[in-house]
């Protein structure tokens, strides 16, 4: 097939509008992430694992864009975006940083069902996590937990250190209700004294020990820096389990 | 997730899910779990499972399998450009 133009026109009423959003409350992570609770009165509503685009427009005109994940479950009354702060980064220093209630930006979305976890399609559900990569990931749990499912569930979650980990008491009251979530976290940069956690990068080993046994066809969803998905979708495809079960998401190292 | 970096690296390469804005922009539905099958090794994949390179101003598709150019897009001022030269067949459930 040859290059197609394809014209503009006939917009189809289905396709994304940007939105405004509003940001009612922002929340401090970590020291690099920041939690922005937003006000869109449009939003259609989305399916946990699903993300935004973000479109911030200076004053002389110029946009940048990038994609974020949506934190917030479906059930939430309000849409909830966890950024990173990257250095250098066009959008993140704003919305991570600068960003206060009652500023407004657009946003589009809900966008990508294939990463996607619903409390219908049931478990064991296996998900694996780096740094900012749990923020899909938190948002099935929130779902799972508002939904009352008592799907099996491990998170592993591979963090640089201690205070890098994004929604550290959140994961830990989630767990602790007994219905069925077991977190698992593991640094790659620290043993802080008295850690129990893993204190390496995530592994095969680890996929192995955390993990659900093939005969149960676990859901595996994993999403984080590109060669920590890349190693952790090919060990998981080593230990026997269908490829067509194993949803990647990876994120880029740069640009923030 | 980032959108913004090098072309070429396949250390940076992400997947499907990094252009799907850019091709919301031009098809009604969202072609991210569609399934294409590679005019080059024949592998049936949802275009999610592809490498992006790219993705606000143009994005190009690999197969996850062979690497071929699945899909290339590019957005202009004037209109967007699409060859889905190595996509053999694409299956969209209804």
């Amino acid at each position: 097939m040859p290059a197609t133009e394809v014209a503009r026109k006939d917009v189809s009423p289905r396709r994304l509008q940007w939105l405004t959003a509003t940001v009612n409350d922002v929340i401090d992570e970590t020291p690099r992430t920041r939690t922005l609770v937003l006000d869109v009165p449009e939003w259609p509503g989305h399916r946990a694992g699903q993300h935004v685009d973000v479109r911030l427009t200076g004053d002389d005109g110029y946009q940048a864009q990038r994609s974020y994940s949506i934190a917030s479950a479906p059930e939430d009354t309000r849409l909830m975006l966890t950024v990173e702060r990257i250095e250098d980064g066009e959008v993140s220093p704003y919305l991570a940083g600068d960003v206060q209630a009652g500023d407004q930006f657009e946003l589009r979305g809900p966008i990508g069902g294939y990463f996607v976890w619903t409390a219908a399609l049931g478990g064991p559900l296996f998900l694996v996590a780096g740094g900012s990569g749990v923020v899909p990931l938190m948002a099935m749990l929130r779902h799972r937990a508002v939904a009352r499912s008592n799907a099996q569930t491990v998170l592993l979650y591979s963090s640089r250190t201690q205070e890098d980990i994004i929604y550290r008491a959140q994961l830990d009251e989630l767990a602790a209700t007994g219905d069925g979530l077991k977190v698992v976290h593991t640094l790659t940069r620290e043993k802080p004294a008295g850690w129990t956690g893993g204190t390496r990068r995530i592994d095969r080993a680890m996929l192995s020990e955390f993990g659900f046994p093939l005969s149960t066809k676990p859901h595996m969803f994993i999403c984080g820096p590109t060669p920590l998905v890349e190693s952790a979708a090919r060990a998981l495809s080593a230990l026997g389990h269908e490829p067509a079960r194993i949803k990647t998401e990876r994120f880029g190292p740069t640009g923030g | 997730m980032s959108v913004d970096h090098g072309i070429g690296d396949t250390s940076l390469a992400l997947d499907g899910n990094a252009a799907a804005g850019l091709m919301r922009e031009l098809f009604a539905f969202d072609i991210t779990t569609a399934r294409l099958t590679c005019d080059g090794c024949g592998t049936v994949s949802e275009v999610a499972t592809a490498r992006v390179y790219g993705g606000t101003m143009g994005a190009i598709l690999r197969c996850a399998h062979c690497d071929l150019v699945v899909i290339r897009l590019a957005k202009t001022p004037a209109g967007y450009f699409l060859d889905m030269q190595g996509a053999r067949q694409v299956f969209v459930a209804r």
